[in-house]
């Protein structure tokens, strides 16, 4: 018999309370949990899906960024480089904020007008341009019309807007001038008579000795000295048509005048630093900017410059500031942020104390209310050395297309070169300096474009291991040189002073003291293998009366592994420029060294 | 299954059928699902604040801009909502070529807001509440075009919303002193045709008894392709080679007018001018650039100060026999884009900008007031008296009003100039 413990009521069998009481509390927690997820998703579920997931054109989900930048690059030209970063470091010491608490950052980066409109058609690193004239903005626009009207239906649309710029601002102009030492001014009967281009023009003809320049035509001064050696050709003072500037009597003046030129050149800027080191020895006369002999004669130099504003007609660098209209495939649009940096800084470059900065810096204000003379300060005040009446008169710019006739045709008008490209290819060249190096060299091949210049080239180790004589530019010409580009092999140590000496025995065997000649050497060690001294080079040029020969040095490399100082010593013989590069601007050091020539 | 799970089986359902509703609800508002997902209802918020985006062509935009910050200073309202007024500054032609292309998105005929996904509306936020062209022709040039795409006019010419001029302005010859006495001189009177007689001089301002310094006769004409008023010019030349106010397309296609127009327009320094402000390019570079120019009076008058502080040689205005007017139309975007509530407020800016005060304002940027009870010397800032001396006139002399031109003499001007002259 079982014995079975009974309640004694007989009552059915109780779960224990607590296992009732957990599932109610877990379905209460649940519906909770769950109402409150719903109410979050249609509450929060947009903002956060928006924020996180945007379709992009495809319509795929992609994440994306917060697009709050508010840090500006403004590429600006050389000339006016220096001056607007002051303004910028002032606008950013302000620490302005943007409605969503970015602060608003200006960076400047000095940039070639041409490469800036070159670089302006295809998603650059700037989101604004400053040139340093509007005729570059033109070009722009001009080219990406082109771009984007290709194969487009005139129809009945208005053919406007589309640009990639936004409206321009002027903060600053310059008149483009001569600027001459007073002393060769005087000579030219300055100020009594009116001096002009022509002027300039025959005096170089007529005067061996004299020695004047003008800037490549990758900047304003340049193109203006160009355009007016054209229409001087021409017989012309407006109208400049393409046929004028391609018909042989012009071309056969231009030449004839830039046959004058001592050399070529980056602009103003790099002709100021090296007037101050070989004062009237370097140059008679140079066409620069106004603010260039405003600059010059703030400084305390043994003469002074004035300014011959051509009686001809000038041109204005007129610095306008634009936004690019960034977008397109492949680009970072411009921000919001952006914007309103670009908008502030605008404001703050206008501004009364800006403007007055810009004028004391020897800009004439955009600021119509300052004036020149009775301000405060003011360069333009007590000086004969510039004139604020002047210019009386402009020449006439062409239109954009007649312009890029003229700076092709110049390429055939321009001086010639024999340039000998001397290589360092010593062991410690291995490696991916010497791959960057001969990306760099093949880059200088390729921006010299003259029908009548001429490269060659050395190339150097314990001694000159080979010699390419000097080649036309011809495709065949091309191809060779760079195919002896493509061979140069690392090896051996740096006789950097024998490699010089034969390419200067080369250049003054060749005779032609029409062309520029010209030596651009490249090392990235210190001398150790020579026969011959700095001493037997010094005498070599000091004692040479035949073809000038024009020497670039190039230190590649760091500061340790070079000898900075015989590199400036033999530029200096040479009455060259020494500059140093890294593996990341080899290359561009190369093509600024080619605007030389 | 006892009572006690049968709760919880509901619960958790009931729950279960929150979080799903929850979750149809947000796939249906989704941007780039399709437009049948979008039929629950949408609650369309009373927004916190409205703002009124004004295009404003480049003569009237400082006194607009301006009047604009007073404006918003007075924190205005619109039942109750905060406005701002903002200035977006675009030459008329300019506008006219985006409005044409659709630039700023207007919806395609039939389309509401509201039935567009959150994407697409908010799209719609930088869309023009006004636009102030500089005349009214192009308004309706912009009509035209939409009215071929959605079959109604955009900016309405008449009832509460119409286009209502704010001031006006008219084209004069600005000439430095100096040259104009020459010219004078010269050629007895100055018109069209003695800019062109002293354009074509071979030998510059010496043929024509001037400073050989000046070099060769230089005109000033706005580059048409970034300023309306280098398209008045033309057409303005035109009048008074025809002798007509009325020019069409068989006068601009003329050869002989043609070949006229580009000896005249040969004599323009610069078309590759940046700027779309012309007569402050004339005052920053003086004569050097332009002995003169047929240019907005306003224009001329806001930087006079300029020219004669910059510049040795004083300039004056001449007025020509036959008068190009603009009337700055302030005209407001009628489509569903923008709210009831920003056309309102927009109205409000308007009726703002018509007032004494602001009409009294416009004398200072040298614009001559629309509303009829405010006199040209109304004010001590008024430039029509502080340049009285520079030949500016209250009344202007000769009233041959040219007629506006029409999108095909529009066009065909622009393309000669392009082909002409811009190449």
């Amino acid at each position: 018999m079982s014995t079975q413990s009974s309640h004694p009521l007989n009552l059915p069998p109780q779960k224990p309370a607590g296992r009732q009481n957990i599932w109610i509390t877990v379905g209460v927690i649940l519906t909770v949990v769950m109402c409150i997820c719903g109410i979050a998703i249609l509450v929060l579920g947009g903002r956060i899906s928006d924020t996180l997931f945007q379709p992009d054109e495809d319509g795929q989900q992609t994440v994306t960024t917060q697009p709050g930048s508010a840090s500006l690059v403004i590429a600006v030209s050389p000339s006016m480089a220096p001056t607007l970063e002051s303004l910028a470091q002032q606008f950013n010491s302000e620490n302005r904020q943007t409605p969503d608490g970015q602060t608003m950052v200006v960076h400047t980066e000095a940039v070639d007008p041409l490469k800036m409109v070159e670089e302006s058609l295809a998603a650059p690193e700037f989101q604004a341009i400053s040139p340093d004239s509007s005729l570059w903005l033109n070009q722009l626009e001009r080219a990406w019309t082109t771009r984007l009207t290709t194969g487009e239906e005139a129809g009945a649309m208005i053919p406007i807007a589309n640009r990639r710029t936004g409206v321009p601002v002027r903060y600053a102009v310059s008149p483009v001038v001569i600027a001459a030492w007073e002393s060769v001014a005087l000579e030219l009967s300055w100020p009594q008579e009116p001096v002009g281009w022509q002027q300039i023009q025959q005096k170089a003809t007529r005067d061996p000795d004299f020695k004047w320049n003008h800037p490549s035509t990758n900047n304003a001064s340049g193109l203006l000295a160009t355009l007016a050696e054209f229409y001087a050709g021409a017989g012309l003072t407006r109208a400049l048509t393409e046929e004028a500037a391609t018909d042989q009597v012009t071309i056969d003046y231009v030449r004839a005048v830039e046959a004058t030129i001592r050399f070529y050149g980056e602009g103003e800027d790099v002709i100021v630093e090296r007037l101050a080191v070989e004062g009237r020895a370097f140059l008679d006369a140079f066409v620069a900017q106004e603010q260039t002999v405003i600059a010059w004669n703030q400084g305390n130099h043994a003469e002074n410059l004035v300014a011959i504003y051509p009686a001809e007609g000038t041109l204005w660098a007129d610095h306008p500031l634009a936004l690019l209209e960034l977008g397109g495939p492949g680009e970072t649009p411009v921000t919001d942020n952006q914007r309103r940096t670009y908008q502030a800084f605008v404001e703050f470059i206008t501004s009364s104390e800006a403007q007055r900065q810009l004028l004391r810096a020897g800009f004439r204000p955009a600021d119509l209310s300052i004036d020149l003379v009775e301000e405060s300060g003011s360069p333009f005040a007590h000086t004969t050395a510039i004139d604020w009446r002047q210019p009386q008169t402009t020449l006439q710019m062409p239109s954009a297309h007649v312009i890029e006739v003229v700076q092709n045709v110049w390429w055939y008008t321009k001086r010639p070169t024999n340039v000998y490209l001397v290589v360092d290819t010593s062991g410690s060249m291995e490696g991916e300096k010497l791959a960057r190096t001969q990306e760099a060299l093949l880059a200088f091949v390729a921006q010299i474009q003259g029908d009548r210049d001429r490269v060659g080239l050395i190339e150097f180790g314990s001694g000159v291991k080979s010699t390419l004589a000097l080649q036309g530019l011809d495709t065949a010409g091309r191809d060779t040189l760079n195919q002896t580009i493509a061979g140069l092999q690392a090896r051996g140590n740096t006789a950097l002073l024998d490699a010089v000496w034969e390419a200067y025995l080369r250049l003054t065997a060749a005779n032609d003291p029409e062309a520029i000649n010209a030596i651009v050497v490249m090392t990235d060690g210190r001398e150790n293998a020579s026969d011959h001294t700095l001493e037997d080079l010094r005498q070599r040029f000091a004692n040479s009366n035949g073809t000038p020969v024009v020497v670039f040095t190039i230190g590649f490399g760091s500061e340790g592994d070079l000898d900075d100082e015989m590199l400036e010593t033999i530029a200096r013989i040479g009455g060259g420029q020494y500059r140093r590069a890294d593996e990341t601007s080899i290359e561009e050091l190369y093509k600024v060294i080619s605007t030389y020539f | 299954m006892n009572r006690t799970r049968w709760i919880f089986v509901i619960i958790v359902v009931v729950a279960l059928l929150i979080v799903a509703t929850a979750l149809i609800l947000r796939t249906a508002n989704r941007p780039g699902e399709e437009a049948e997902n979008s039929a629950v209802a949408i609650t369309v918020d009373r927004p916190e604040a409205l703002t009124v985006r004004v295009l404003t062509s480049l003569p009237v935009e400082p006194w607009v801009r301006n009047a604009a910050e007073t404006f918003n200073a007075t924190q205005p309202n619109v039942e109750g909502i905060p406005v701002s007024v903002e200035i977006i500054a675009m030459d008329g032609l300019t506008a006219l070529g985006r409005w044409d292309r659709n630039e700023f998105g207007a919806l395609e005929a039939g389309v509401r807001p509201e039935e567009l996904t959150e994407a697409a509306r908010a799209e719609l936020a930088d869309f023009p509440t006004v636009w102030i062209p500089e005349s009214r022709y192009l308004v309706e040039l912009a009509n035209a075009s939409y009215k071929e795409r959605l079959g109604q006019d955009v900016f309405l010419t008449d009832g509460e919303y119409r286009a209502r001029p704010i001031a006006t302005s008219l084209f004069t010859w600005g000439i430095y002193q100096t040259r104009a006495e020459v010219l004078q001189t010269h050629f007895d009177e100055i018109s069209w045709q003695t800019i062109h007689d002293a354009a074509v001089a071979k030998g510059g301002w010496p043929d024509l008894g001037g400073d050989p310094a000046w070099g060769y006769f230089k005109l000033v004409v706005p580059n048409p392709s970034k300023n309306v008023g280098g398209l008045h010019a033309m057409i303005a030349a035109a009048g008074e080679y025809f002798e007509r106010t009325d020019i069409g397309v068989a006068d601009v296609t003329d050869s002989a007018f043609q070949r006229w127009l580009g000896e005249l327009m040969g004599s323009v320094t610069d078309f590759s001018s940046a700027s779309a402000y012309t007569a402050e390019d004339f005052a920053l570079f003086g004569y050097s650039v332009g002995d003169g120019g047929q240019l907005l009076e306003s224009d001329l008058l806001q930087n006079m100060e300029g020219i004669l502080t910059r510049w040795e040689d004083p300039l004056n205005l001449y007025y020509p026999r036959y008068v190009t007017w603009f009337d700055f139309p302030f005209s407001i975007w009628v489509g569903p884009e923008t709210s009831a509530l920003e056309k309102n407020a927009a109205l409000d800016f308007q009726r703002f900008l018509l007032a004494d005060a602001q009409q009294q304002a416009a004398l200072a940027y040298g614009l001559r007031p629309a509303n009829p009870r405010v006199p040209l010397d109304a004010t001590g800032e008024s430039l029509f008296v502080k340049w009285a001396n520079r030949g500016v006139e209250s009344v202007v002399p000769r009233a041959d009003a040219m007629r506006n031109p029409d999108r095909d003499v529009l066009l065909a001007l622009l393309r000669w100039f392009e082909l002409n002259v811009a190449e």
